[in-house]
């Protein structure tokens, strides 16, 4: 078990930035997911943790000892990489070993670590094959081993599941979890499947052009994100952005026109004022069809993807906005097809023109 | 509206290539009919021997049948060079070759000179192999770490590969003898009085193993400088984050991963060395004595230099040394087989 501290992190290659003071306090026992687009930093990040490399300037503390210059093996840390990095030449068994006889660790207690981890990941019957020999499902399997059998005070998992295929990858992500349940040790996990981390995290950090846009639990991230960036990468289908501007800024609503017509946000906009271009993101999943009578925004079909559970709809208003809608159900739309869109004011999200959120 | 500004891209193109076609179709044309039966005739097979006849012909004419008159020399007597003025001795040349009291002393052999090169071979061999493949591995080990100028150096180290054996024998034999540059160098340096690198037996057998590891070492260092690349940087790191000793890493990660290049170096290598001929007959004339004469350079002097030219036994002792070289070459495929399938797992 072990608490992770980052402090003012920034890590550089020659003038070229990566990472830009990074704060970040990861508890004991917490499964901490970082999640940004390619290139974003966060598997650098991960590396810093894991000291196979050094911050340029920050600190890094574990159970608040600074580790800045302690090498990676001395860290109490376990890392599972994208490709396995399992040592090809090696059985499992060697593989599982291998990190113990560098501890010099005597050859019973090895073998007792490497019996209780293959039980754990059911990895018994082949225990003698080479990484070669074994499917991917069971190569991720045994990289997890080898981090097992450490028994490390906390996971660093660097996109594990990248390499599977998509069915795997859902059964592996709900072994992943069911592991950090059983072993309650810290981890930390690279993604850029935001879906990974929303099904995977206690706490996500959105990271992007090396900084951290947010931090919290995953429905924090949901439903009061922080910014535009982070409302638009968490949440599949994106969130839909329509350009608005604010009408009237009361202590309990705020009134927005969009799209041809004026809402009522039942909050207050901070620092909003009244003639202020908006940008009002609205997720697809609450958007649905207006019923007879019911007021709603007129928008033209262009696509209409049926799904079976649910329907999925891109649409454009009269005004030019594209909006892409997430019914639930079945429907007989055509494309060309003219319907009204209706939604929840108070499921609108506000944010100013630099992308922060308003309300 | 794209598609129709390909369209007019492509049409001189096509009929470009549509010109080019026609003398092409006009020759299928003509041979498609005795062509076709004679398919029928041979069948599938026939016709895939019969597309193999002009490189079974270059082969043929160019290794099977000096092959063959090598061997059939092998048989014959005589210092006479034309086959019709040789006698057939049948296996007299193996026999005196072979005709020995005792095979670690070559005073003791018929054909001594035989002996005594195939030891000198064989010392050089050993000596020579082991050493290049140590130096060619440091050199891949130093090439392949983030070093100033790495380009520059792997450039400087594959260079002599270019050059022809016999311009590095020339080379070396400029620097090496009595009043060459090394001597010069010590003298102006240290005050060492000059030494003949050459003519002393050891300096000259170092001499010629050195050069030739020199000539040859950036051939050998490239091929395990792309194993070495080729060995994933997750794995290193995995071993550090295992808290893995640099040595440790050494002997259980990089050099299992670069055996295949290893097993290729040593067998390429085994079979260039058992060759040796160029760069130590030039540096050092197989002298002083016979010290540094090797199989080649005998099987030449046997030939086609000596005094008491005998082409027969030349033919004899390079069949045994053929035979040699066909063991390095199926021990050499074997092992390829082996990696490849090695691979596959």
């Amino acid at each position: 078990m072990s608490r992770i501290t980052l402090e003012k992190v920034c890590k550089s290659y020659g003038a070229h930035g990566v990472l830009h003071d990074i704060d970040l306090d990861i508890e004991d026992g917490e499964f901490v997911v970082f999640v940004g687009p390619s290139g974003c930093g966060k598997s650098t990040l991960l590396r810093q943790i894991a000291g196979l490399d050094r911050p340029t300037s920050g600190d890094i503390r574990i159970d608040g000892k600074l580790v800045n210059s302690v090498p990676a093996a001395d860290r109490g840390l376990a890392m599972v990489f994208q490709s396995y990095a399992l040592y090809p030449h090696m059985s499992v068994r060697q593989n599982l070993a291998f990190g113990l006889e560098n501890a010099r660790m005597p050859r019973a207690e090895i073998d007792k670590r490497i019996a209780e981890a293959a039980r754990m990941l059911e990895i018994g019957d082949y225990l003698g094959r080479r990484p070669g020999q074994l499917s991917g499902g069971q190569r991720q399997r045994v990289a997890i081993g080898r981090a097992i059998v450490r028994n490390p005070t906390a996971f660093l998992l660097d996109e594990p599941l990248s390499n599977l295929d998509a069915e795997l990858r859902i059964s592996m992500r709900a072994e992943l979890s069911a592991l950090h349940d059983r072993l309650k040790t810290t981890m930390i996990y690279v993604t850029h499947d935001q879906i990974e981390a929303m099904t995977l995290a206690s706490r996500i950090v959105v990271l992007r052009k090396g900084r951290v846009e947010q931090v919290g639990t995953p429905l924090d991230l949901y439903n009061r994100p922080a910014n535009r960036f982070v409302a638009g990468f968490i949440g599949a289908p994106s969130m839909n952005f329509v350009k608005g501007s604010v009408v009237e800024v009361g202590e309990a609503a705020t009134s927005v026109s969009l799209m041809g017509t004026t809402v009522a946000l039942p909050r207050p906009a901070a620092g909003a004022v009244a003639g202020q271009t908006v940008s009002v993101g609205l997720r697809p999943q609450h958007i649905s069809l207006a019923g007879d009578g019911e007021a709603g925004v007129p928008v033209e079909v262009a696509l209409v993807e049926a799904l079976g559970s649910e329907t999925v709809i891109h649409s454009r208003t009269a005004t030019g906005e594209r909006l892409q809608a997430v019914l639930a159900g079945q429907h007989a739309l055509r494309t060309g097809e003219n319907v009204r869109l209706s939604f929840a004011p108070d499921d609108l999200h506000l944010f100013d023109e630099g992308g922060l959120r308003l309300a | 509206m794209s598609n129709r500004h390909e369209g007019k891209e492509a049409l001189p193109a096509s009929r470009l290539s549509g010109l080019m076609m026609v003398p092409v179709k006009a020759v299928m044309q003509v041979v498609d009919v005795p062509l076709r039966a004679w398919q029928r005739l041979t069948g599938l097979t026939g016709m895939a021997s019969f597309f193999l006849l002009p490189n079974m012909a270059v082969f043929g004419i160019f290794v099977l049948v000096p092959f063959v008159i090598n061997f059939v020399y092998s048989m014959t007597g005589g210092s006479e060079i034309f086959l019709a003025q040789r006698f057939y001795v049948g296996a007299a040349q193996y026999r005196d070759i072979f005709d020995c009291r005792s095979y670690l002393d070559p005073s003791s052999c018929v054909e001594d000179g035989f002996w005594v090169s195939a030891r000198n071979t064989a010392l050089f061999v050993v000596v020579q192999v082991t050493l290049m493949i140590l130096v060619a591995l440091i050199t891949a080990l130093v090439l392949n770490r983030e070093i100033i100028g790495r380009s520059f150096w792997r450039a400087v180290f594959f260079f002599p590969v270019l050059l022809s054996p016999v311009v590095v024998g020339l080379i070396w034999r400029w620097i090496l003898q009595r009043q060459g540059l090394l001597n010069l160098v010590l003298y102006d340096l240290f005050g060492f009085e000059p030494y003949s690198w050459l003519t002393d037996r050891n300096a000259a057998f170092a001499a010629a193993v050195g050069v030739t590891i020199w000539a040859r070492v950036g051939f050998f260092a490239l091929i395990l400088l792309a194993g070495l690349q080729a060995i994933p940087k997750d794995l290193y790191e995995a071993a550090e984050m295992d808290g893995t000793r640099r040595t440790r890493v050494f002997f259980r990660i990089t050099l299992p991963l670069l055996m295949p290049n290893l097993i290729v170096v040593l067998v390429l290598g085994l079979i260039r060395s058992v060759q040796v001929f160029d760069e130590a007959y030039v540096l050092t004339g197989g002298g002083p004595g016979t010290s540094t004469m090797y199989l080649t350079q005998y099987i030449y002097e046997k030939g086609f230099a000596s005094d008491l030219r005998d082409p027969g036994l030349a033919a004899a002792a390079s069949i045994l040394m053929g035979a040699v070289l066909v063991v390095l070459t199926l021990v050499q495929m074997a092992a390829s087989r082996r990696n490849e399938k090695q691979g596959e797992r």
